[in-house]
């Protein structure tokens, strides 16, 4: 209870009635509920922390600044999450300091905490718009995400505030772009993948009613294998993006090239398993 | 015609991203006024300012990587763009249609200015060198070069003798485009001079910079005629009013400023963007202003004649 330090420190010295009638009030303001305690520890906590402020404001600034400095030197040691600890530390003194966010999200992102690396990067940029290496230290980590387009726009407007900055453009935009068009070619492949698939799945030969005695059997197996072939074919390969950002399908895997006229090593399951 | 600047226009959403460039042009056919504006969302538009309000006439596609810069021809017939892939592009504004891409090569195009015949059109580049390209022919004509460094504004006398550059570094280059000759070289800033502007007597330059400062300066003696301050950022955009007596700027402490250029002071300020204001324009008779930014949004304001 909330009187027990109190009984201890009082002591003697004060009258028996008058610590029951002050035990029996502070239990009566515990009861009456949490507003009314909240509202009476205000009045006090407020006088206390305003000058409390005031005297401490120029020491978070500095307080911060050594924190920074103690980080920065952790992380070029390589212990990454002891820098990210201290660096924690002097957000909480200022949270206004776009330097700590941007530090704090290259060194995420060697951590390979990708989400917690973008976060911090948007807040370095959220503090200071005009500063390219913000962006682009925003535009690393969305990459590192997986968020390519985002990516390419922060290396954008990290271009157009600092159209000088050659690496810039040589490495960070030319990388995230082809990125972007082998992302596209992925897309488009996959895309192709599940079209011949569903077209193996529900084949349009398998759909009429056919004289068995006739050729049109045979011409609809090989029709529906022909099929069958080009999408194994299609699942072998895989899209690479060449130096020179152009895409190309090459085939990966053992004897990806046969020439299609070789049987199919698996069996025809889709094709008659209906 | 009003007698106190006033906001007169909002386009909110003018485009689907940061818009970086505008431009006022007024048709020599058929008098109509014409604004074009380029974007981070890589789409250039044209839009009709008529009964004191827009209409969206074309959305040019085919940039990529941002629409950096925008200007249109003194007929008002062609609008030239610029974007971060390098190419300059020609659009015919009755049609809508693009007429002519140029590629500039990597790195080589940026600001985009018509000349006052409407012929060329001359760019930035990294190394220096300012490229000037043939509206005609497509091609590049010939280049100035200043030796120094990444070129990211310029601007034409409107007498079609000078042509100045302002560079990442702060120089300011002026040319005698009938000798391409280089004229003057002025260390007027130490940050990058992101626009710059002659008076429609060509008399005076005036030059915005990252550092926070605008600078005048007379022309023909290349002195410095005074440095004004008030912008809380870096004046990113500064445009000289036709009536030769004040120009505006803006700035990305989203703010645009009117200043009187014989008293040069500030005359009065807009705060109505939430957001950088990237780019400034006077119309052909000093009645109107534009601005555009971060937010998105076109605004027009209103000028006391």
């Amino acid at each position: 209870m909330a009187s027990f330090s109190w009984k201890r420190k009082v002591g003697e010295k004060v009258s028996k009635s008058v610590l029951q009638q002050f035990e029996a009030e502070a239990e009566k303001t515990e009861d009456s509920g949490p507003g009314q305690v909240e509202e009476a520890e205000d009045v006090d906590w407020l006088h206390v922390i305003k000058r409390r402020r005031e005297v401490l404001l120029e020491d978070c600034a500095a307080k911060s600044k050594r924190l920074k400095e103690e980080g920065a030197l952790l992380a070029e040691e390589g212990r990454h999450w002891e820098a990210i600890k201290k660096w924690d530390e002097a957000i909480q003194l200022t949270p206004d300091n776009p330097l700590l966010y941007e530090m704090k999200s290259q060194v995420l992102t060697i951590l390979q905490e990708v989400f917690p690396a973008v976060k911090a990067a948007e807040m370095a940029v959220k503090f200071r718009p005009l500063w390219w290496e913000g962006w682009q230290t925003l535009g690393r980590a969305q990459l590192n995400l997986g968020e390519v387009d985002l990516a390419v726009r922060s290396f954008q407007v990290a271009i157009h505030l600092c159209p000088s900055e050659r690496p810039l453009w040589q490495e960070d935009l030319a990388w995230a772009l082809r990125l972007q068009k082998q992302h596209l070619a992925t897309k488009e492949k996959t895309q192709q993948e599940e079209e011949t698939k569903k077209q193996i799945l529900n084949a349009p030969e398998l759909e009429q009613d056919y004289d068995f005695e006739s050729d049109e059997v045979l011409a609809a197996c090989v029709a529906v294998a022909e099929r069958q072939t080009r999408y194994e074919e299609l699942k072998r390969s895989a899209v690479v993006v060449d130096s020179e950002g152009n895409v190309q399908n090459v085939h990966s895997g053992d004897g990806g090239s046969e020439d299609t006229a070789a049987p199919s090593k698996e069996k025809f399951v889709k094709a008659r398993g209906l | 015609m009003s007698t106190q600047y006033s906001i007169l226009f909002k386009q909110e959403h003018a485009h689907d991203d940061a818009i970086w460039t505008a431009a006022w042009g007024k048709s020599e056919a058929d008098g109509s006024e014409t604004i074009v504006t380029g974007s981070l969302d890589d789409m250039v538009k044209v839009w009709k300012w008529s009964d004191e309000k827009l209409e969206l006439q074309w959305t040019l596609e085919g940039h990529q990587l941002g629409v950096v810069s925008v200007d249109i021809s003194h007929n008002g017939a062609i609008a030239a763009s610029s974007s971060l892939d390098a190419h300059i592009r020609l659009w015919d504004l009755d049609s809508g249609k693009q007429i002519k891409s140029m590629d500039a090569g990597p790195v080589d195009a940026w600001t985009v200015a018509f000349s006052p015949d409407s012929k060329y059109i001359a760019t930035g580049s990294h190394l220096g060198k300012v490229n000037i390209f043939g509206v005609e022919s497509g091609k590049k004509e010939y280049s100035l070069d200043t030796r120094g460094k990444f070129i990211l504004s310029i601007a034409y006398s409107p007498d079609g003798k000078y042509l100045a550059s302002g560079a990442i570094d702060g120089i300011i280059n002026i040319f005698d485009i009938a000798t391409g000759k280089l004229l003057h070289t002025l260390e007027g800033h130490a940050m990058p001079i992101r626009s710059l502007t002659f008076s429609p007597d060509s008399q005076l330059l005036v030059t915005a910079s990252d550092d926070g400062y605008i600078k005048i300066y007379d022309v023909q003696h290349a002195n410095l005629a005074g440095t004004l301050s008030g912008h809380g950022s870096w004046v990113l955009n500064v445009a000289f009013s036709p009536d030769d007596t004040h120009f505006v700027s803006s700035s990305s402490d989203k703010s645009v400023k009117i200043w009187d250029a014989s008293s040069r002071a500030c005359i009065n300020t807009f705060f109505d963007h939430q957001d950088q204001v990237w780019s400034v324009k006077y119309n052909s008779t000093g009645s109107k202003i534009i601005s555009a930014g971060d937010d998105r949004a076109i605004h027009i304001y209103d000028c006391p004649m």
